[in-house]
């Protein structure tokens, strides 16, 4: 039932459309790489979701992250702007609910965009690579692997635009934690687990260790937040 | 037997004491209006009773519930409107008020009533953020309103009301208790107002309270006093500034 | 009441925002790693750049790139939510000013937080270099002459982006849409600096003047160097396109 209200909350805030624009253009990214810089990508060797992947990632992820943080601005903003807030505090819902809502809002959305990204890649992969027997399985695990990695970026931009009444301070954040994780060595297992560079990672085949490490972190940080959630909440009513 | 109850509930901040230790009676069925100045303490008071702000001693029970530990159970009986109106812009007077029946599970002919109730019904369509003063007045008070709460809290409803619209919400006001058993509280600083509403009154200045009665016990304990009482307001201006003067505050 | 004092009412608005705060925070995060990774700093031989060259450009192309550009978007969200957020826009335009100079005045402030952003970094870079050179016993601290000349371009090459990003959030109403749009616009940057149509994307100008002065810097490097023609003249009309826009369109929502 939250979810539906969040829904409604968003009518006329272009939260949906805004997302769907970021999966779009994150997806341009590698059909506009590959027509201008195919005949660089196409001698390269080796699995061609990998290739990719590699060329095109990280800007990919970089706009997966500030579209995220964008839309989870914006889900608060619609709350503190007119004050709504107040009145949802005075009615008989708990605000871990509606945190619930906007978060799994989220989740939806950005599921829509890593398919829309993942549908480019096919299509890349067809247009200028071979379409093998693995391919499909691949790409599911590489995009699983990139929403399981997504979570906590989520999660966490939420908790931070929902502590900030000011819009734009939640966005000032969000846009310092993007540039700091774009600063972080991919390759520092530690820093990685940051929740803005964690979706910078690829799924890598080859070091499964190194991936099923980062499937656990990530398992470990989505609770770690979930109880920051509700400290947050507790503080929140205490504190006014 | 009192409906609302607090025992000593105060609420200060760093610097000052916004309410100090009052003990506030109020019986079921009835209209209970709550008189101050400016920042004496009433919006603090009812926002306390939300759970929107801490009290920083003392408690309270509403209907024989406690904060925190009812606090769900309190706001499913409490139908609340508190200072400015809280709303959401980018959506309808009706998307509004639907949002708060889906969050109190009422039926969906209850947006229509509430809507009827406070005169929206012609508007419902139009986006909140476009109302006019009154018209956001009027669906604060409408999602106050909607389901028919046995208990309501309005802080100074009639703000920013045309002079036919304040009419209309006072005699709706005045008329809750025998039509839907209920209780109100509610909060002006127009004596004249809550003369109009209100069975009983409490008076607050700077957070103290000054008074807690009946009209007709107000009347004769200002007679005591030496104030004036043939006018009402009258007597309520001689009661605040002599507790100003006591208090030794230059207005 | 005359511009300047329109000026200080723009800034008093900003009171208490904390601004200065993120504005900082974002500096000093960005010098962070370079301290940590200063030794990379000696290995720059294929370049043929000296260290404190190397340390100095580095951290400014980190900033150039993206954190100086989200900043201004941050910056403009911050602009609009202060007047919209509590209905002061309609108060300021019912109050005898030109529309114009209003726009103006906030433009200026703009500016302003740009140039502070960029002197807190040059703070910031005096302050890690100080302590790079301390820790290594190497001299990382360039003459302010340099680093004057150095920060005095990135900023002149960020009017026009700055300009395009008020003119964004000028004339999208959802903020939701300006933001989007102002980021997701800094991301293609990358690409756009490698491309010989650099000139027509304004977000490019400060990480392309920058770039270039790197190529500079390192003897062994060859980076795209900036050629005034067409540039200057494609950025002042850029620049010029934008803030008209922007000038007409202010507040014309409000006033329907």
């Amino acid at each position: 039932m939250s979810i539906s209200l969040e829904c409604i909350k968003l009518k006329r805030t272009g939260f949906f459309p805004a997302l769907l624009c970021g999966g779009i253009l994150a997806a341009a990214v590698p059909v506009l790489n590959m027509t201008i810089r195919w005949k660089t990508y196409v001698v390269v060797s080796g699995n061609p979701i990998q290739i990719l992947l590699d060329a095109n990632w990280q800007m990919m992820a970089m706009l997966n992250v500030l579209f995220i943080v964008a839309g989870t601005c914006l889900l608060y903003h619609t709350e503190y702007a007119d004050n709504a807030i107040q009145k949802i505090k005075s009615l008989p819902v708990r605000e871990s609910s509606v945190f619930f809502g906007k978060a799994i809002l989220t989740i939806f959305m950005s599921t829509l965009m890593l398919a829309i990204e993942a549908g480019a890649i096919t299509f890349c992969a067809y247009k200028w690579f071979e379409i093998q027997n693995t391919f499909w399985s691949e790409l599911c695990k590489s995009f699983a692997y990139a929403f399981w990695l997504m979570l906590p970026c989520i999660v966490l931009s939420l908790l931070i635009s929902q502590s900030c009444k000011n819009m734009w301070i939640s966005l000032g954040m969000g846009v310092i934690f993007v540039f700091t994780a774009t600063m972080l060595p991919p390759n520092n297992f530690i820093l990685s687990l940051f929740p803005f560079a964690a979706p910078f990672q690829i799924f890598m085949n080859a070091d499964m260790t190194w991936s099923m490490r980062f499937v656990c972190a990530t398992a470990a940080e989505l609770i770690v937040l979930g109880l920051a959630e509700l400290i947050l909440i507790r503080v929140r009513r205490w504190g006014a | 037997m009192n409906i609302i109850e607090t025992t000593n509930l105060t609420k200060s901040y760093a610097d000052f004491t916004a309410v100090a230790g009052i003990n506030l009676h109020i019986p079921k069925s009835t209209v209970y209006g709550f008189l101050g100045p400016n920042g004496a303490g009433k919006s603090t008071t009812m926002k306390m009773f939300l759970g929107l702000t801490k009290p920083t001693d003392g408690s309270f029970t509403i209907n024989g519930k406690r904060y925190p530990e009812n606090r769900v159970e309190i706001l499913k009986e409490v139908g609340s409107f508190i200072e400015a109106p809280a709303f959401y812009g980018n959506l309808s007077g009706e998307e509004n008020l639907e949002i708060i029946r889906k969050i109190l599970g009422l039926p969906k002919s209850s947006v229509e009533e509430a809507l009827e109730i406070v005169g929206l019904t012609q508007f419902k369509k139009r986006l909140a953020k476009k109302y006019s003063l009154g018209m956001k007045q009027r669906l604060g008070l409408a999602s106050a309103l909607i389901g028919k709460p046995p208990i309501l809290i309005l802080d100074e409803p009639t703000n920013g009301l045309d002079p036919v619209g304040i009419h209309e919400i006072r005699t709706l006001i005045r008329s809750l208790p025998e039509k839907f058993d209920c209780t109100v509280l509610v909060s002006s600083h127009l004596l004249s107002e809550i003369e109009l509403m209100a069975d009983n009154v409490g008076i607050l200045n700077h957070g103290h309270m000054l008074f807690e009665g009946t009209l007709d016990e107000l009347k004769s304990s200002a007679a005591s006093s030496g104030y004036p009482t043939d006018n009402l307001e009258d007597t309520f201006l001689a009661l605040i500034n002599s507790d100003n003067q006591k208090r030794g505050v230059v207005r | 009441m005359n511009f300047i004092s329109l000026v200080s009412v723009e800034f008093r608005k900003l009171k208490r925002s904390k601004i200065l705060f993120i504005l900082l925070a974002a500096t000093v995060i960005l010098w962070i790693p370079s301290i940590l990774n200063v030794q990379l700093n000696f290995h720059m031989e294929a370049e043929g750049i000296s260290p404190e060259h190397n340390f100095f450009i580095q951290g400014f192309m980190g900033m150039s790139w993206f954190m100086f550009p989200a900043s201004m978007v941050v910056g403009t969200v911050l602009l609009s939510q202060t007047e919209r957020s509590n209905k002061g826009i309609l108060k300021m335009l019912a109050l005898p000013i030109q529309r114009a100079a209003l726009c103006l005045a906030k433009f200026i402030v703009l500016l302003v937080l740009a140039i502070t952003q960029i002197i807190m970094m040059a703070c910031m870079y005096y302050i890690s270099a100080a302590i790079c050179s301390a820790a290594q016993d190497y001299n990382f601290i360039l003459p302010p002459i340099f680093v004057v000349k150095e920060i005095g371009l990135l900023f002149l090459s960020a009017i026009p982006m700055i300009a395009f990003f008020w003119m964004l959030s000028v004339c999208i109403q959802t903020p939701i849409f300006s933001v989007c749009i102002g980021l997701a616009s800094i991301v293609p940057s990358v690409l756009m600096i490698n491309t010989k149509l650099w000139f027509a994307y304004p977000m490019s100008y400060p990480f392309f003047v920058i770039t270039a002065e790197y190529g500079k810097l390192a003897a062994r490097l060859n980076t795209a160097q900036v050629e005034l023609i067409p540039w200057i003249p494609i950025a002042f009309l850029i620049t010029m396109i934008c803030f008209g826009i922007s000038c007409i369109r202010f507040g014309q929502t409000e006033r329907r």
